[in-house]
């Protein structure tokens, strides 16, 4: 082994994967350079991605159920939206994180820099700071957590303050009368969620025959079931083929063979279809990095690239684009660096759609078990029958479990419902630990709470759920 | 035009490592012609040419494993040549898979540069051009090392293709390592003496930077998950519009460099391949364990419901793949080559550790082997040899016109070979598994030659059908061979029975120990004048003491002591021999 705690490491990028990284290596003793072009660590997750965007869609569910309260037999008003009090107290949140991490960077010691990074070697990276200076570093290591940003169809490019990206989007410069969302994605759809209960109306359009592409179908459709409500339109099957700025909106030309209405004009449009990985840094030329051909840099399970100096993690280096997969990769990366035996190989990375109601899911999926070709066992608990799902009133959700027929093992877990973002952490426990299904049916999970779905699923399972009468099948 | 194919090169033998071309495009060559070296698992040898003619293609590479029947080249003008009745075996023509290198558990082997790391099967010894360093070959199957003899090579000195470059003392035999790669030596990463393992960096050369770059690297993967499907449906999507995603995506180039060579430590290069492969059973603190310590998480058995993976199974299977590791060495070589560990013997002065050599390993080994196999009695005697010292002296001028030196050894052989004859459980062996007697219905006797690289036990064969003389000739030859590692290895095998000659440096007796399988072995020492009582008073006799060491398990006592009489009355009276043997 080589030695290691002398090591000086940059890291280029100051997003959940980038900070994650620059920290651990600052707590391992190494020297750290944490290069981002913004004051603080963050990233696109804090400033324009994960945070903000789960702020207002804490305000959304909050509207959304002020409304549904009336079948509760409470009336509110609808409500005053003050529009500069909710983008300062969402900025709040991201300044207040942000911030957070600025101050946890300069106690652990690192090195922040607020520039931008182009490679000189494949040791030296020439940095412009914010300053408007320039420098030349050299380090022993490199990571490149350079992330992503959202992906454009240059064909349906224009350039108009109407035309808005997820970025943009997320400045609620104002609520449209009308939006349309490009791609029935995650991010479309959390932010039309969003746009939606602020009062806009929202149409998605999504070229493949679902939303949600990916994600096992009897999770999204409750999820479909209820923004068929509280959107104004879902086209599927449709693409994009024009649009054109008016002086009243932008005219949408729809293409595909379920459109009714070919054109339309909408206020706003909001292009989600998806995210580029950052991998055109300047001068990586000059290192032996490769990029893919889709654009994500190529690294093996240490996330080292080509070049023995240089490792990249994050949405940079692959799918899925996520955050938490991100740090993970980040602390990885630097455990590799420091010259400990590690690998990334996870045996669930969540996956979480922050709408109403919200898809988690991990592990192996049924979708991904029938591509495979691969035999599995599925044991689904109705949230019809959870007590908990119906003080709630949400009653639309469900749990299932993804099992190997032989060892009864926990391969994955899918979860729709409110706050399913919050059970799927269970799910992903019980992957990563190989729990059978049996370890969770006896495991006694709180009463009245959600959580008791995942517990029921594996009854359901055994044919044994207190709340289902469901024989087992022989 | 006539193909010259690999001919049969003896019994289990169907392939070997090229290790020197001897002819080239447009050479003649003639029937018996050496045309290349090729090494066995057994030894290198000359392979002669079957055919006449021209030279016109080359089909194999230096370095390449050579199957039998495999075609080695093909010459024109082939008339009056006698192609071998070779049945060309379907497929032959290809090169098997190289089976990889072992990979080592831990990183035994530090990555060294322009190492490719994939998973894929290690590819044979880097070839000319392309290559910047100069690994140790394939040496032949099961031979994964020797002892570094000398280097024929200095930094700056410029070798080519073919040129032998070091010599290499394997476990019985020093091989001619030939250069695969031309250039100009820029380092050497060995020492003298060092042990060297097949795929070790030998040399790098100078000049590595207009080296072609390695095709083959490590292999990164991008992750790819289920949300991949949602960007695939955008990539369809765009292709719905009638365009590629090059026009509607700014191309990601891949960056036009050439790189370097770059290697990744074996480890992660195992670790790139394995990409799809579903999650284990195992919890996250157990799999990381699992990297830790070096054991494949897939390689575990679970005991815990489910196949579920503990820390302990990890451990255990760790615990087995070091014990069947160390096992497998040691089969390799010998049995288990347990000991109490040693004391600390720098506590009582100055201690030089040097690791054992090629020949001394194998000994060790060996012996070690027939000692704890076989349980040894030791049966003493004398011959007087008075008269037969006579004889000895008047055939000798006879031995030495054959190119032979009439000796005593000389003589046992004919005395043992024919002893043999009568005593057939003497040119035995056992197997104990089926437990069964295998007599030998031939007679090879080997000799033990003391080397200055150890003992050698080149075997002379069908010594009951040569005469003294001619074996003193052969004794001679084979002697002379040992001495100066000529020997190769297949001289050395199949003996049915030993001698081994003390008699040159002194003593007058010794426990010699059998030379498993063989069940017996015949120890001579030094003979001397005594005083003899004969007809009715002593008579100074020359005496030559005799040791038998036998496998009791196959000899009883009363047969050993008839045994070695009848030698030692042979010795007294060679007309027995032609008599009786």
């Amino acid at each position: 082994m080589t030695e290691t705690s002398n090591l000086h490491v940059a890291v280029v990028g100051g997003g959940p994967g980038g900070y994650a990284a620059a920290f651990l290596a600052a707590d391992l003793g190494l020297k750290v350079t944490l290069i981002d072009p913004e004051a603080n660590p963050g990233g696109v997750c804090l400033y324009r991605g994960c945070i903000p965007s789960k702020a207002l869609l804490h305000v959304a569910k909050l509207i959304d159920e002020s409304r549904h309260a009336k079948n509760w037999g409470i009336e509110y008003a609808d409500p005053k939206i003050d529009m500069s009090r909710l983008r300062s107290w969402k900025d709040g949140v991201v300044k207040k994180l942000t911030g957070g991490l600025g101050i946890l960077s300069k106690q652990r010691k690192v090195e922040y820099i607020q520039g931008r990074a182009a490679f000189e070697n494949s040791n030296t990276l020439r940095i412009s700071k914010a300053g408007g200076s320039d420098e030349n570093l050299t380090f022993d290591r490199i990571i490149l957590a350079t992330g992503s940003r959202p992906a454009i169809i240059p064909s349906l490019k224009l350039d108009s303050p109407r035309v808005m990206d997820s970025t943009s989007a997320l400045d609620l410069s104002e609520i449209p009368g009308t939006l349309l969302v490009i791609g029935g994605g995650y991010i479309g759809l959390e932010l039309g969620t969003v746009y939606a209960a602020l009062g806009s109306k929202v149409s998605v359009v999504e070229m493949l025959t679902g939303l949600l592409p990916g994600a096992d179908r009897d999770l999204v459709l409750p999820l479909h079931k209820r923004i068929e409500k509280s959107f104004n339109s879902i086209l599927l099957n449709t693409t994009v083929a024009a649009m054109k700025e008016e002086s009243t909106g932008i005219r949408v030309t729809f293409d595909g063979p379920e459109v009714k209405e070919r054109e339309k004009v909408f206020d706003k449009v909001l292009v989600s279809v998806g995210r580029k990985p950052n991998s055109e840094i300047p001068g990586l030329d000059k290192t032996q990095v490769q990029v893919g051909p889709r654009g994500f840099i190529q690294v093996n399970k240490q996330l080292q690239t080509n070049d023995p100096a240089i490792y990249a993690i994050g949405d940079a280096v692959g799918e899925p684009m996520l955050a938490h997969k991100a740090s993970h990769e980040g602390r990885t990366a630097v455990e590799a660096i420091a010259g400990h035996k590690v690998a990334f190989e996870p045996a669930a990375i969540p996956a979480v759609v922050f709408t109403d109601p919200e898809i988690a899911w991990c592990g192996l999926t049924e979708t991904q078990a029938q591509k495979e070709n691969r035999e599995i066992k599925v044991a689904k608990f109705p949230w019809a029958a959870s007590g908990r799902a119906m003080t709630l009133d949400r009653t639309e959700g469900m749990t299932k479990l993804i099992l190997d027929p032989q060892t009864e093992r926990v391969l994955g877990v899918g979860i729709v419902g409110a706050g399913a973002g919050e059970l799927i952490a269970e799910g992903v426990l019980a992957v990563e630990m190989a729990a059978l299904a049996k370890d969770i049916a006896l495991t006694i999970h709180p009463h009245p709470t959600l959580s008791e779905t995942v517990m029921e699923a594996a009854e359901v399972f055994f044919g044994t759920s207190t709340d289902i009468y469901r024989p087992k099948k022989s | 035009m006539t193909e010259f194919k690999l001919p049969e090169l003896g019994e289990n033998i169907d392939q070997g490592d090229l290790v020197r071309l001897m002819v080239s495009l447009g050479a003649s060559v003639t029937e018996g012609q050496p045309v290349m070296e090729l090494e066995t698992d057994k030894a290198v040898v000359e392979v002669p040419s079957s055919v006449t003619g021209t030279v016109k293609e080359i089909r194999v590479k230096e370095g390449q494993k050579v199957k039998v029947g495999q075609v080695i080249f093909t010459v024109e003008n082939g008339a009056g040549a006698k192609v071998k009745a070779v049945e060309p075996q379907a497929g032959a023509a290809k090169t098997p898979a190289e089976t990889p290198a072992p990979v080592p558990k831990a990183a035994a082997q530090p990555a060294t540069k322009a190492r490719p790391a994939a998973a894929s099967p290690a590819p044979p010894a880097p070839v000319a051009a392309g290559a910047t360093d100069f690994r140790l070959p394939e040496l032949g199957e099961n031979i994964d090392q020797g002892d570094l003899v000398r280097l024929m090579i200095s930094p700056g000195s410029k070798v080519s293709e073919g040129q032998p470059v070091m010599e290499l003392e394997t476990d019985k035999a020093v091989v001619e390592v030939p250069s695969s790669v031309t250039g100009t030596v820029k380092e050497i990463q060995v020492k003298e003496g060092q042990k060297v393992k097949v795929g070790q960096v030998i040399f790098t050369l100078e000049g590595a930077a207009s080296a072609q770059p390695e095709k083959v690297k490590h292999a990164p993967v991008e992750h790819i998950s289920e949300q991949h499907e949602a960007r695939l449906s955008l990539q369809a999507a765009i292709q719905a519009e009638g365009k590629t995603p090059a026009q509607v995506f700014l191309p990601d180039q891949p960056r036009p460099s050439a790189p370097k060579a770059f290697a990744m430590p074996e480890q992660l290069g195992k670790v790139a391949g394995t990409e799809h492969r579903a999650p284990a059973p195992a919890a996250p603190h157990v799999r990381r364990l699992a990297r830790e310590i070096g054991v494949d998480i897939y390689d575990v058995k679970g005991t815990g419901p489910g196949g579920r993976i503990s820390e302990d199974d990890v451990k255990a299977c760790a615990k087995s793949l070091l014990t069947s590791v160390a096992a497998a060495a040691q089969s390799a070589q010998g049995r288990p080559f347990a000991q109490p560990a040693l004391p600390d013997f720098t506590k009582f002065g100055k201690v030089e550790r040097v690791s054992m050599r090629g020949v001394r390993r194998k000994t060790a080994h060996h012996l070690w082997e027939a000692w704890t196999t076989i349980p040894h009695v030791t049966q003493q005697d004398k011959a007087d040899i008075t008269e037969l010292e006579q004889l000895r002296a008047r055939f000798a001028p006879k031995a030495q016109e054959a190119g032979g030196k009439m000796t005593v050894t000389a003589i046992g052989l004919k005395v043992c070979a024919s002893a043999l004859k009568v005593f057939p459980q003497f040119n035995a062996s056992i197997d104990m598994a089926k437990e069964e007697i295998l007599y030998k219905q031939y007679i090879n006797i080997g000799v033990a030659v003391d080397t200055d690289r150890g003992l050698l036990v080149p075997v002379l064969h069908d010594v009951d059908k040569k005469n003294i003389v001619e074996l003193a000739a052969e004794l001679t030859q084979l002697s002379k061979k040992a001495r100066d590692k000529k020997l190769t290895p297949s001289e050395m095998e199949g003996g049915t029975f030993t001698i081994t000659n003390l008699g040159g440096v002194g003593g007058t007796g010794f426990s010699p120990i059998v030379n498993f399988p063989e069940v017996a072995i015949l120890g001579l020492s030094r003979s001397s004048m005594e005083p003899v009582w004969m007809n009715g008073k002593f008579e100074p006799r020359q005496v030559l003491p005799l040791s038998l060491s036998y496998d009791h398990r196959l000899i009883d006592g009363a047969d050993a002591a008839r045994f070695l009489r009848w030698i030692a009355e042979a010795f007294e009276q060679p007309f027995l021999l032609s008599v009786q043997g």
